[in-house]
């Protein structure tokens, strides 16, 4: 069934797009992260212009991030106080992004930038995740313990406060750049960043698993809110038709994928997510280095 | 498809009834199925019947009639990908044409270039060829090649794709097909009726292809309002996300 996407002024098959949600949704749901690492390539790839995949896919992340944040405040898995700086980071990391966005666009240059910082980002993170997993699984069978974290030169930061359900003393300077870093990728790339934010958590500041996955849901579901907010204001871009349907899929699908996720080993997940990553990022870079197949591209004067 | 063909007997009716003055005065006279092409939420693309009388004998050795359709123009940018590090692919050298039409279509009963001399056909801008686009940036005639060999491409400009059928001698229709990609705004239908190389009269119409419904709505509100959107978008999509998880936990 086809249905015209108003702001994206093109046509594209309903249940494509619900499906394309449901299968996002129910890796977003196995993998506790928003999905839209995988939601916006897929989109473009299926002939979305990357201006309105970036909009629409940053307002279906807070859509399909909603439900899980839900989940995990009522169980008190949400380090607020943590959440509110790599909110404040993560608000002003927006909206530079969103400038950094609409400039690109003006000099023509969005389609190759959001597959550049698609590539380095997720090629990076994939690579530490595979091999993090790797490392875990040998580790679990030789049965070593493990410090806590480990001290290092950031500790030594000014700013120290107490983030009690994260029982951690530490600078609010790491979390609050985690949090702009997160926020510039989350405008550019269309993410929620909750696949840079959970590596982030875990192994730049230390935070105990428990409450990682809730908060950076916390910190998701703000900056993909001042996101959209932003693209519709700046660039005008966020279709909401888009949105929805996906999000029709997003959330059954998210449901099926967690219920699924509870049966899987932490290490194991976390490897077969590093692997899906890296596939990503493998398939964007090959359409940068692949010669084009027509040279010549068409598009509005901005 | 009954309403066309009472138009079309009400047009070739017409002037027998008027009597033999206003034939003599209108050599052509011409119609369009639609006035309002609209796009909803469900549109797909559409036809155009563009259909018409003349008052002489139209086909081989006769009269010749052109249809051309033209859309609201705006600016483009043609874009070159170049390498650069020797192994990615980025845009560079562009150039920027303005006044480019969003849609256009020209038909007829036989294409332009055979029934009209060349500086005429140039004149009138009937042909792809024959688009006055001008343009800043890039100098290399390559970039208009690439602007019609991409707009041919999704459908948006049309040359000859179908060509002006003939019936009954005086009676002539032509499909223009409008594909989903067709921009909103307003469209100019010229037909023309060629007599001995020249152009003999000419009729001008006009139709509207605008948004309705939600579709409408949606677009409206984006571009007039985009803090009230923006938010909207916001609320629907938590609302649709915290919805969903109650909706599944029970079921």
């Amino acid at each position: 069934m086809q249905v015209y996407l108003p702001i994206a002024e093109m046509s594209a098959d309903a249940f494509l797009l619900v499906g394309i949600g449901f299968g996002v949704g129910w890796l977003s749901g196995l993998f506790g992260v928003g999905g839209g690492f995988l939601l916006t390539p897929l989109l473009i790839l299926i002939g979305i212009p990357s201006a309105v995949a970036v909009a629409s896919g940053a307002n279906q992340t807070l859509g399909a991030s909603v439900s899980g944040l839900i989940a995990q405040w009522r169980r008190g898995n949400v380090d607020a106080k943590m959440g509110g700086v790599l909110l404040a980071g993560g608000l002003l990391g927006s909206f530079a992004g969103v400038q950094l966005f609409a400039l690109l666009r003006r000099i023509g240059q969005v389609d190759t930038a959001v597959s550049l910082f698609y590539v380095v980002v997720l090629g990076t993170v994939g690579v530490l995740m595979v091999m993090e997993s790797a490392r875990a699984i040998m580790r679990r069978r030789r049965a070593v313990r493990r410090r806590l974290h480990a001290h290092y030169w950031m500790h030594g930061l000014p700013l120290k406060a107490r983030f009690r359900k994260s029982r951690l003393y530490i600078s609010v300077i790491p979390p609050a750049l985690v949090g702009f870093g997160i926020g510039v990728l989350s405008a550019v790339m269309g993410v929620g960043g909750g696949f840079m934010l959970v590596p982030a958590m875990i192994y730049l500041i230390g935070m105990p698993t428990a409450v990682v996955i809730g908060t950076s849901l916390f910190q998701v579901v703000f900056v993909a809110a001042n996101v959209t907010l932003l693209q519709a204001l700046q660039v005008g871009s966020v279709d909401l038709l888009l949105t929805m349907l996906l999000l029709g899929g997003g959330v059954a699908g998210a449901q099926f994928g967690a219920a699924m996720g509870t049966r899987l080993r932490g290490e194991e997940t976390r490897a077969l997510l590093g692997l899906m990553v890296l596939g990503v990022a493998a398939s964007l870079l090959w359409g940068l280095v692949r010669p084009p197949g027509n040279l010549f591209s068409l598009g509005p004067a901005l | 498809m009954t309403k066309l063909l009472v138009l079309l007997l009400t047009l070739l009716g017409s002037p027998v009834v008027a009597g033999g003055a206003a034939a003599q005065e209108a050599p052509l006279v011409a119609d369009l199925s639609d006035r309002e092409i609209e796009v909803s939420t469900g549109f797909t693309g559409a036809d155009l019947l563009v259909f018409g009388a003349t008052e002489a004998a139209i086909g081989p050795g006769g009269d010749e009639i052109l249809v051309v359709v033209r859309g609201p123009t705006r600016p483009v940018v043609v874009r070159r990908k170049v390498r650069v590090l020797g192994v990615l692919w980025v845009n560079g050298p562009s150039a920027r044409f303005s006044g480019v039409p969003g849609f256009y279509a020209i038909a007829g009963t036989r294409p332009a270039w055979q029934i009209l001399p060349e500086q005429e056909r140039q004149n009138n801008g009937l042909g792809l060829d024959a688009l006055p686009l001008s343009s800043t940036g890039a100098r290399s005639p390559n970039f208009r090649a690439a602007l019609l060999a991409l707009e041919k491409e999704s459908g948006l400009w049309l040359e000859d794709a179908a060509t002006v059928e003939i019936g009954a001698n005086r009676l002539f229709h032509v499909r223009v097909p409008l594909p989903a990609t067709v921009p909103t705004g307003d469209y100019k239908v010229e037909v023309l009726l060629v007599r001995s190389r020249r152009i003999h009269a000419r009729q001008e119409l006009e139709f509207r292809v605008d948004r309705v419904g939600v579709a409408d709505r949606i677009a409206t509100v984006a571009q007039a309002q985009p803090l009230v959107y923006g938010v909207v978008c916001v609320l629907l999509a938590a609302f649709a996300g915290w919805f969903g998880s109650v909706l599944f936990r029970r079921g």
